[in-house]
């Protein structure tokens, strides 16, 4: 598939709350096939770009494409039956479904059983649930996670529950995955097996842009870094040029000149 | 994965019991006791609806007796001025309440907890005036009689009995078999995490409909069985404070969906009121005080059951 065919393009993306400028008119182009970091300090404006791609906030200019076609206007729900889904930066699992049924309602936006199958004892309904479950195995155990399958999210570390939010986001096979702060809370171990999923799932069909604080993996994984501050990107590029940038050390890594 | 399925069949076992034992019961019990159940089972699902929206939605209605009411009306409708049975009231009462709990939802679809909470009073206050208005078609206060047998040829008061029962255990398998589907799953997620269920395909807003008319449905469905079990639909029946009774059968049950729990709210809403029906003027502090020995018991039961099997196994 054309590289450039399936990009998640915003031009001119600026959002304000009051009088306060959180993003100024920012351009920026997610290309399938890439890793892309999106990386700044807190406040920078990182989460809320996800949230006016997602649809969660609705900039007050600027327009957003993906693989040609506008966005503008479209809710959350609609982006998302076009395959764009996201991560949270704070956990969003719900407490009232096992860790497979949690993954299971990131795929079920490409099922259709009716209501009659919901409170009916009918084939249709037995069969969606049963491949929703399937898929959700599978990809519980590609992150190593399948014998947590059947606990509820309030009986794993904080750090597994935000791999099974990946999980969540990654077993509908979005065209358009967003993540916030994938690796927060995971240990050394943990970051190191989502780096290789992260890598695994990098693919021609597949925008992945990743918003993370810990370097390390920002570093190694991504093709191509954004560098926000202040709702402005200050830096574009690979990593070794963001890491070779001069505001980027300045603004975001810090230099000796601040000590 | 095995013992979860272990607990999910001894679930279904446990839910067998009392239902088998309520089978047996019209061979055991007199007539009185049989008509009294019979409304006991038709409360319980008027809990059900109330606790199903609290558990999906998230929020308390003190106006399910707007849904009631539609059901029983439409049974006692057809029944007395169509000489129609259930076989085709009881989806009419349906389509009704699901219906209107939607048209309820729409406009009220941004409002939440305690606003929410008094736009259903509203509800509820409407609807004796709303009967006794359109008497041309209610009976008014006078009210319908139900007599249309469901199955011709068998005794009445054990057709009121057990389709009382059969209701009530179909409406609690259709919700316990909802919670494991799709629809269930999202709108527990919305309930929840409203942003996360409308980044995976979600609207709040259909959830937050879904939920009411689900709930209204089985609201009606409730008032269609209130009207075949206790044989006659009155304003009576539906006053505030028969809302006010469903939404604490539902407190008592801790919101429980499962049969037994709704059984238990239905219990307190129906024989409570009975049983304390010679204390006189004592009637509502013994009512109070039974309503506060439920939720204290409720809510220390775990931890007594807890205690008492720490000591057996120090034993």
């Amino acid at each position: 598939m054309d590289q450039l065919t399936n990009t998640l393009r915003g031009d001119g993306i600026a959002l304000s709350f009051g009088g306060i400028k959180v993003l100024k008119g920012l351009d920026v182009e997610f290309r399938a096939g890439e890793i892309t970091g999106l990386i700044g300090p807190n406040g920078a404006g990182k989460t809320s770009l996800f949230n006016c791609l997602t649809g969660a906030y609705r900039p007050q200019h600027g327009s957003i494409t993906y693989a040609g076609t506008s966005l503008d206007g479209l809710p959350p729900a609609a982006r998302a039956s076009k395959g764009i889904v996201r991560s949270f930066q704070h956990v969003a699992l719900c407490p009232d479904l096992s860790v497979r049924e949690n993954v299971m309602i990131g795929v079920a936006r490409n099922y259709s059983a009716g209501w009659a199958s919901a409170f009916l004892p009918l084939s249709a309904g037995r069969k969606e649930r049963q491949d929703m479950a399937t898929a959700a195995d599978r990809v519980l155990a590609d992150l190593g996670l399948a014998d947590s399958a059947d606990l509820m999210p309030s009986e794993l570390p904080p750090g597994t529950q935000r791999l099974v939010e990946i999980a969540r986001a990654i077993v509908g096979k979005p065209s358009v995955l967003l993540l916030d702060e994938p690796a927060a809370g995971l240990n050394n171990s943990e970051t190191r097996d989502l780096m290789k999923v992260l890598r695994k799932l990098a693919s021609t069909d597949l925008v992945l842009v990743v918003v993370e604080h810990d370097m390390d993996l920002v570093m190694s994984i991504c093709d191509r870094i954004y560098v926000l501050n202040f709702g402005e990107f200050v830096a574009v590029g690979t990593p070794e040029e963001v890491r070779g940038n001069e505001d980027v050390v300045r603004i975001y890594l810090g230099s000796d000149d601040d000590e | 994965m095995t013992q979860r399925l272990q607990d999910i069949a001894a679930s279904s076992i446990a839910s067998w019991i009392p239902v088998a034992i309520l089978a047996a019961l019209p061979f055991i019990v007199g007539g009185s006791w049989t008509f009294t159940l019979g409304l006991c089972f038709a409360n319980s699902i008027g809990v059900l609806a109330v606790s199903f929206l609290v558990r999906y939605g998230g929020e308390v209605s003190i106006g399910h007796t707007f849904f009631t009411a539609l059901g029983a009306y439409a049974v006692g409708v057809l029944d007395t001025r169509f000489g129609l049975s259930l076989w085709a009231s009881v989806p009419l009462a349906l389509v009704l309440g699901v219906s209107l709990g939607i048209a309820f939802a729409w406009p009220s679809r941004n409002l939440h907890g305690i606003y929410l909470a008094v736009t259903t009073l509203a509800l509820a206050l409407a609807v004796p005036e709303m009967i006794n208005n359109l008497d041309w078609i209610t009976g008014g206060y006078e009210g319908l009689y139900v007599s249309t047998p469901l199955v011709p040829g068998v005794e009445m008061g054990l057709q009121r009995y057990y389709l009382g029962l059969a209701m009530l255990v179909a409406v609690a398998a259709a919700v316990a078999r909802f919670r494991l589907s799709r629809q269930g799953m999202t709108l527990l997620l919305a309930k929840t995490h409203p942003a996360a269920a409308d980044a995976f395909g979600t609207r709040r807003v259909w959830a937050r409909i879904a939920v009411m008319g689900i709930s209204g449905g089985i609201g009606a469905l409730c008032g269609a069985t209130l009207a075949f079990s206790g044989s006659t639909v009155s304003p009576g029946g539906f006053t505030f404070w028969q809302a006010i009774f469903l939404l604490v059968g539902s407190v008592v049950s801790f919101y429980g969906l499962s049969l037994f729990r709704v059984l238990i709210g239905g219990a307190f809403v129906t024989l409570v009121p009975q049983l304390l029906s010679a204390s006189g003027a004592w009637i509502p502090v013994f009512y109070g005080l039974s309503l506060l020995g439920m939720i204290l018991l409720g809510h220390y039961l775990p931890r007594i059951q807890k205690t008492l099997a720490r000591r057996k196994g120090g034993a």
